[in-house]
């Protein structure tokens, strides 16, 4: 009986609907599975960022999902993500978070790949006999990846989606945050915070754009300091933030109409005068003349996701690594801008102040989405609600985004329905 | 260059007092501990620069006013109710750095159980290192940096006081 219930097909169009979602979703380890193969082994995924291996040998490792990877920089300087196995047996061949090598060699028989993935030799390789093709292996590549801005995304499948089909407008997201260093470019070296949820990764994309949280979840840091006052979302004291829906399960809580309205500059790096960045906003006029430069200057970094797992988290840059039904890693690194030394210092201490299991915002996420997870052990209700805002949300005329108040709930059914799409199979 | 004895055992009963009012969650009594150029750091890594990388907790006086604001305010999810633990610290090594100032080092291994959610018992360890200075006849904190054992791997919430 057991067994017929895991094979039998699961139906998604049942699960996902427009106004809820079934409890199911985020507890069933079968569906976790199908998640992994169709979401995270087939779709784009962020991986890494290239400012990670700036040099020759520099070596990363991560996670595609459930297959440990490898991002590399090769000795032709180009950027490599390799399969984190030995083509022999298949023992994981690097065991150190990061570095730099010449030669990953495994430890198990000795074999010896160069960092751009080429076999390179083995003990006694006279064993081998007649069919043995040095050239065909060499650590297996990941068959698709495509690296914009920076940014390395990657689809472990040889077929599917072009890489511009799954970004679509979400694009201009990663120029608004590149767009903010004086040279077009960041600088992700200052190391990544991981944080351990014992919750459904799904809830973290959720949760992220989720405007309507922040005032209840995060009482304790809104009462305790003014310092993340971006987060300060209340449409009902007339905050004019909005939430977005960019297709493609992309979502965004856009805070540059609530600066827009102020006319200032930095309200979103805590309310700074122009006079005490007077190097980077010179810097960023001259890069982009005067006009552009303050128009990015008042509206500051995304606040967005990126299907399924990338977070553009205002100064921070955060991603997802699902582990289980019900655990996920989530990850944290300061945005650092290149060209903008006077605001990467301070972003530093912002990421320790807002996005760590050490700090002031994210740990009371992680422990409500912990209870969020041990509440869905409860089987009545079955549905989660997501109606808030159906009423009311609209096609925005300046950017044909579907828009609502922050509180609204159309982000999670962006993401829903993203998800629907791609787990029914029709990505 | 030992000091006397009863300095030692004034000053690993400093750090043993620390260790209990951070256990038992007695927020406004721990936080009297510190000097006012306090650093309370949780590095990723021991030799980690914390100009240019990102760090676990990197509070300096002012953000530890906030924190304990945060934990007293009602509203602090992740420790509401408080983490129930217990620490040891052993392998105590003091030394003088200066008239009334001392550096100190301890073994840590605590039990934290996540009672706001999870409920998992949760087992955190390393090696603190404190600067001492003793402020008006008082021994007080500068510097507590803790070097958790998998600062670098992914770790549950550290909201209570490590």
């Amino acid at each position: 009986m057991g067994l017929q219930q895991n094979i039998a097909p699961i139906s998604y169009d049942a699960l996902v609907q427009r106004d809820r979602v079934h409890g199911r979703l985020y507890t069933d380890p079968n569906i976790f599975s199908e998640e992994m193969d169709r979401i995270y082994h087939k779709g784009w995924v962020f991986a890494g960022h290239t400012s990670e291996v700036p040099d020759i040998g520099d070596y990363q490792r991560r996670q595609i999902g459930q297959q440990p990877v490898l991002i590399t920089r090769d000795a032709k300087n180009d950027v490599k993500l390799l399969f984190n196995r030995c083509t022999h047996r298949g023992n994981m061949i690097c065991a150190r978070d990061s570095g730099n090598a010449a030669t990953f060699v495994c430890p198990y028989h000795g074999w010896t790949f160069a960092v751009g993935g080429e076999l390179r030799g083995m003990p006694m390789p006279g064993g081998m006999g007649s069919s043995y093709d040095k050239s065909a292996l060499g650590l297996a590549e990941v068959p698709r990846v495509h690296i914009y801005r920076g940014f390395i995304f990657a689809s472990l499948a040889h077929e599917g989606q072009s890489f511009d089909d799954y970004i679509g407008k979400a694009k201009q997201l990663l120029d608004r945050a590149c767009d903010l260093s004086p040279e077009g470019e960041m600088e992700l070296s200052a190391g990544w915070l991981k944080h351990r949820f014992h919750a459904n990764w799904k809830m973290l994309p959720e949760n992220n754009t989720d405007g309507y949280h922040v005032k209840v979840a995060h009482a304790s840091l809104l009462r305790s300091t003014n310092a993340f006052g971006s987060l300060a979302f209340d449409e009902e004291k007339g905050d004019s933030s909005v939430n977005r829906d960019w297709g493609g399960g992309h979502t965004e809580l856009d805070i540059a109409p609530r600066y827009r309205n102020t006319n200032k500059p930095f309200q979103w790096f805590g309310g700074v005068p122009e006079a005490k960045l007077p190097n980077y906003v010179a810097r960023m006029e001259q890069t982009y003349g005067r006009e552009l430069a303050r128009k990015r200057m008042i509206d500051g970094p995304p606040h967005a996701i990126i299907f399924p797992n990338l977070f553009l988290a205002e100064l921070n840059i955060s991603f997802v690594a699902p582990v289980s039904a019900n655990q996920v890693v989530q990850y944290y690194t300061p945005m650092l801008l290149k060209g903008a030394p006077e605001i990467n210092a301070r972003a530093l201490r912002q990421t320790e102040g807002a996005m760590g299991p050490g700090s002031f915002l994210l740990p009371d996420d992680a422990c409500l989405s912990e209870r969020n997870q041990l509440g869905l052990a409860a089987q009545s209700p079955e549905w989660l609600d997501l109606r808030r805002g159906m009423e009311r949300e609209y096609v925005d005329p300046e950017n044909g985004l579907l828009s609502s108040n922050v509180s609204d709930e159309t982000t999670n059914r962006a993401f829903w329905k993203q998800y629907l799409h791609v787990m029914s199979g029709a990505a | 260059m030992g000091l006397p004895e009863s300095e030692t055992r004034e000053i690993e009963a400093f750090l043993f007092l620390e260790a209990r009012l951070a256990d038992e969650s007695r927020y406004d009594e721990w936080e009297a501990l510190w000097t006012p150029d306090a650093l309370y750091w949780v590095p990723r890594r021991p030799d980690l620069d914390p100009e240019k990388e990102v760090s676990h907790i990197y509070d300096n006086r002012q953000r530890i006013s906030t924190r304990i604001r945060q934990l007293k305010s009602g509203f602090r999810h992740s420790q509401t109710p408080a983490s129930p633990m217990r620490r040891v610290l052993s392998n105590i090594e003091i030394a003088g750095t200066g008239p009334g100032s001392y550096e100190a080092g301890a073994n840590f291994m605590l039990m934290e159980l996540a009672i706001q959610s999870t409920r998992n018992m949760n087992f955190w360890g390393g090696r603190i290192l404190y600067s001492l200075r003793r402020e008006e006849g008082q021994l007080r904190m500068a510097v507590k940096k803790i070097l958790l054992i998998d600062a670098d791997e992914p770790i549950a919430n550290l909201a209570f006081l490590i």
